[in-house]
């Protein structure tokens, strides 16, 4: 399928008004895709979901269905499923138009998934600063409750799930799964040590699932059109439709949905109408602050987990910052370091010590006080932290990073040399 | 028990199945540094400095957060691993202070020890560290975060051990730090367990705040006789003071973990900072005259002569002791062949009991019962038992003008005695009074002989505790004075009275002889003791006090 041939599912009505209402979302077949999933096996939906090769759209692209297999079937506990509504990954916004556009999109997705794994209860972990959004979706709920479709056996079905909003306090360790897990039970957003995972000791110790917006409203459109129609959106083991959020220097930034493994060329040029004056794409952060950013000579590249991750990136969250030559890459790379070194959760050492450590040598290089020895340290201190943490957030401070330094070296050294910013600062502050 | 066999460094070993790896390495002989880690503490698996690799696996993992597993090859000497922990360490040094020579805990700092082993000679850090004023966070701890490595045993110690949330973890990234919330301060009775297991020096004992270097103590293994759970501890003597600077916890897992109470942590405050007494004294009550020194053999001399004239003039029950369980089964079994049935015979030799009510920590419990050593005080004939009387029968007596000689082998206040009135009005109709102790008291005080003894620091002797298991104390050091170790004392007296026939030079042989002549102490010695002590022969023991 290209690109002219795509049919937008995720977004078909986020344009409409009133959008985030029950009665606009039935009129568009809403809550069609949870009677046909009510009247299949838990099994069998998790089958089509598997088949369908939906990977989770909250960065690590781990593959849905294989995540609900995980979830012990005999067990005396409750099980619990968890949506992660706490986009916090800078550059990403895609889930926001979800909750804001189409909550109840994502309610049909929940339900299904709650059924999947056999929880009687959801919950809904949304960032602290969407308390619009967090309404929203509340009024949906309670609109879906109404309707029969939260509660008590479900349209008329033996099955019973309450969704509950929680709303978070804005720290983007609350993101990650066992952070968010944490949180819900009313504790410090810590992640925990895995093993054992969520899926076995999750929230209130009992077996969890923890998935994406985005992931979740990708599922009413699987089992409404079959897993064979997702299968056959992008590349092999990179499939679906995908919202793109598009942000930075682009005349219309936005999130726009388009197949995995669109070219990200074309999603600047085609989707965001290319740079403001014609100026060239210096770099670009393809997934998310966390993601090692791309040269403007690097941007054939198709958007998905795996040709990004071949690329020497990553795919994230799939929402690129695009950034021309008026950016300084330092202070970039600072004000991205400074991101992680704020949000890191203080539990493990080298992420603690490691980022406030990086953020300091990238504003001593951008303001040329820096040596060549800094430069040093800082690629060292990158590779002190990986790999060495509890959660991936000391990866994601370390890898752009990293990423800015190697790719930009240049720009780097003539900051050390000249003792100034060549850029003077840039068009960031 | 299942087991699972693996691989550290090449070394196999077979350990218990969920062994973590840090205790597996130290089982095959593999050290493994960690900050965090305590194996009476939750893991949180933090620190990452027990960073290990496993055969097969794409990352290295936490050696204190991964169990062991059937076949599994760890290694602990790779580059991989060298590498992670020396970068660990220079995490934890970037803001750390450079104050060493005046931090309590320089020469017993997990920190330093690491950082001699695998740190770098240099900091690469250059900018301005992060610091943070010091502060009081209780009273019995010192607050200082800038040399916090925010392992967080100290706020799992409190959380988990004790049950108390005083204080937390606050904030977050480079900021965190730990601290107390809302105003609320350190209070809990294990408080002090904290500055032993800060593996830096952030937070340390107010108590032992610049008293000594560690390396300056003479370190002695011995237990702490505050209550009858019997802790084991370690006992800082200062050699050039003369004095127990500190007291710490020792690993007993059989009697208290790794955990004392402050209690037990401040009891040689009660040696040093007391009016000791400090050689025998002899006042006549009804002349009211002032104390005055007496030679030993005078003071033994005349006391035996007056217990043994009151008995030939008014019989047995004319004399009366009241014993202690505070003292050493050594001491229990003097007392009982000097006053029981195969010595003097009274009936009136008990010990007062001394209940309160037990502190019940969620894995802590300081025990009700205050006597060291009410078991071995009835297993050792330290009383009469069913066949004599009560210290209140006794005390009545003495109130009731029928007993020429009063003896205590342990002052106190009066109420350790019973009621206040009863105990005065005994004191004051009692022919003569005698007492046996190391500090002076309202009882001491109204004696006509005082007779020096010394504290647990300052004897060997072995305690039964209320677990029947029997534990070594280990003598620490000499006060300069003219007091007698008190199982010395009894010899002296039992031998004066004419009633013990042989002594012994040592402790350690009067128990060998308690071992030879005391069914539940058969095969017991002071090498069988050890630095843990061994349990009853509980069989024996329950026979014999029925």
């Amino acid at each position: 399928m290209t690109t002219a041939t795509f049919e937008p599912v995720l977004t078909k009505i986020v344009d409409l008004p009133d959008s985030h209402t029950l009665s606009v979302y039935k009129k568009h077949d809403g809550y069609e895709a949870l009677k046909i999933a009510l009247g299949k096996t838990p099994d069998e939906i998790i089958d089509i979901v598997k088949r369908s090769g939906l990977r989770g759209r909250g960065g690590a692209g781990f593959p849905a269905g294989t995540k609900w297999g995980f979830v012990p079937k005999s067990t005396d506990k409750p099980k619990y499923l968890c949506v992660n509504a706490d986009e916090s990954e800078p550059g990403a916004f895609k889930d926001r138009l979800i909750c804001r556009k189409d909550p109840h999109q994502l309610l049909e997705g929940t339900l299904i998934a709650a059924y999947a794994i056999g929880a009687s209860r959801a919950y809904i972990y949304i960032r602290g600063e969407f308390a619009e959004e967090c309404e929203i979706l509340d009024r949906a709920i309670e609109e879906a409750r109404h309707a029969g479709l939260i509660g008590k056996n479900i349209m008329g079905s033996k099955f019973s799930c309450e969704v509950t909003m929680y709303l978070g306090a804005g720290a983007y360790i609350c993101g990650e799964e066992t952070g968010l897990i944490q949180s819900i039970e009313g504790k410090r957003g810590w992640p925990r040590l895995k093993p054992p995972f969520p899926a076995l000791v999750g929230l209130f110790n009992c077996p969890t699932v923890v998935n994406n917006v985005e992931t979740l409203a990708c599922v009413p459109h699987i089992v409404k059109r079959g897993w064979e129609w997702f299968a056959a959106i992008g590349p092999e083991r990179n499939t679906g439709p995908k919202l793109f959020g598009l942000s930075g220097h682009v005349a219309r930034p936005g999130v726009y949905e388009a197949p995995m493994g669109t070219p990200l060329r074309v999603l600047i040029d085609e989707f965001g109408g290319g740079v403001p004056g014609g100026r060239p794409v210096k770099a670009v952060i393809p997934g998310g602050a966390s993601c090692p950013v791309l040269r403007g000579d690097e941007i054939d590249v198709p958007m998905d987990f795996d040709s990004l991750t071949r690329a020497g990136s990553l795919f994230g969250t799939g929402t690129p910052v695009v950034m021309d030559d008026t950016v300084c890459m330092v202070r970039a790379a600072w004000i991205t370091a400074r991101f992680f070194a704020h949000e890191s959760c203080g539990q493990c050492t080298p992420c603690r010590e490691g980022t406030g450590w990086l953020q300091r040598i990238l504003w001593k290089i951008e303001t040329g006080e820096g040596t060549e020895r800094d430069l040093g340290i800082l690629l060292s201190i990158t590779d002190n932290i990986e790999g060495n943490t509890i959660c991936a957030l000391g990866d994601a401070a370390a890898w752009p990073a990293r990423g800015f330094a190697k790719k930009f070296q240049d720009e780097f050294l003539r900051h050390i040399r000249e003792k100034r910013c060549p850029l003077d600062g840039g068009s960031l502050h | 028990m299942a087991t699972v066999k693996l691989k550290v460094d090449g070394r196999e070993v077979e350990v218990e199945k969920g062994t973590n790896l840090v205790d597996a390495g130290k089982m095959a002989g593999i050290f493994m540094p960690h900050f965090c880690y305590h194996p009476g503490l939750p893991v949180v698996g933090v620190c990452r400095i027990c960073l290990c690799e496993i055969e097969g696996r794409p990352k290295l993992v936490a050696g204190c957060a991964t169990p062991a597993e059937e076949g599994m090859n760890v290694i602990t000497k790779s580059k991989a691993v060298r590498d992670a922990r020396a970068a660990v360490m220079e995490f934890l040094l970037i803001h750390h202070p450079l104050d060493c020579p005046m931090c309590d805990k320089g020469g017993e700092c997990t920190l330093q020890d690491y950082t001699i082993a695998m740190g770098a000679a240099h900091t690469r850090f250059s900018f301005k560290k992060n610091t943070w004023p010091e502060e009081d966070v209780g009273g019995k701890l010192i607050l200082n975060k800038n040399r916090c490595i925010l392992c967080m045993r100290c706020v799992n110690l409190c959380a988990d051990v004790a049950g108390q949330d005083e204080i937390a973890v606050i904030a977050r990234g480079e900021e965190t730090y730990i601290g107390t919330v809302g105003g609320r301060k350190i209070e809990n009775e294990l408080a002090g367990n904290i500055a032993d297991i800060c593996p830096v020096g952030a937070l340390t004992s107010v108590d032992f705040r610049f008293e000594s270097r560690p390396w300056e103590l003479h370190n002695v293994k011995t237990i702490c006789t505050l209550c009858s759970k019997g802790c084991n501890t370690v006992a800082g003597f200062h050699p050039r003071r003369n004095k127990v600077l500190r007291v710490t916890a020792r690993e007993n897992m059989d009697v208290n973990q790794w955990w004392i109470c402050d209690r037990g942590r401040g009891q040689f405050h009660s040696v040093h900072d007391v009016v000791r007494i400090a050689t025998p004294l002899y006042r006549s009550r009804t002349k009211g005259a002032a104390a005055r020194p007496v030679a030993w053999a005078d003071a033994i001399a005349q006391v035996a002569g007056a217990i043994k004239d009151s008995i030939a003039r008014q019989g047995a029950d004319s004399v009366g002791v009241v014993s202690s369980a505070e003292l050493s089964n050594e001491e229990l079994f003097l007392a009982g062949r000097i006053f029981g049935p195969d010595g003097l015979g009274l009936s009136n030799f008990d010990f007062p009991e001394r209940p309160q009510p037990p502190v019940v920590y969620p894995k802590f419990t300081i025990e009700g019962d205050k006597n060291p050593n009410t078991r071995g005080a009835r297993l050792l004939g330290g009383t009469a038992g069913k066949r004599g009387r009560s210290v209140k029968e006794i005390l009545t007596a003495a109130a009731e003008g029928r007993i020429g000689v009063l003896l205590f082998l342990r002052g106190g206040a009066p109420e350790t005695f019973g009621d206040a009135a009863l105990v005065a009005r005994a004191l004051d109709r009692a022919g003569l009074v005698v007492v046996m102790d190391f500090v002076a008291s309202a009882v001491a005080d109204l004696a006509d002989w005082v007779l020096p003894g010394v504290s647990h620091f300052e004897k060997d002797g072995t305690y039964v505790n209320s677990q029947g298991r029997v534990q070594r104390a280990r003598k620490v050091f000499t006060l300069r004075g003219d007091t007698r170790e008190d199982w010395r004392l009894l010899q002296d007296l039992g031998s004066a009275l004419g009633v013990l026939h042989e002594t012994d030079p040592s402790a350690e042989m009067i128990f060998a002889r308690i071992a030879r002549t005391v069914p539940a102490f058969t095969g017991l010695s002071y090498s069988a003791l050890g630095d843990r002590g061994a349990p009853l022969d509980t069989e024996a023991a329950n026979v014999a006090v029925g």
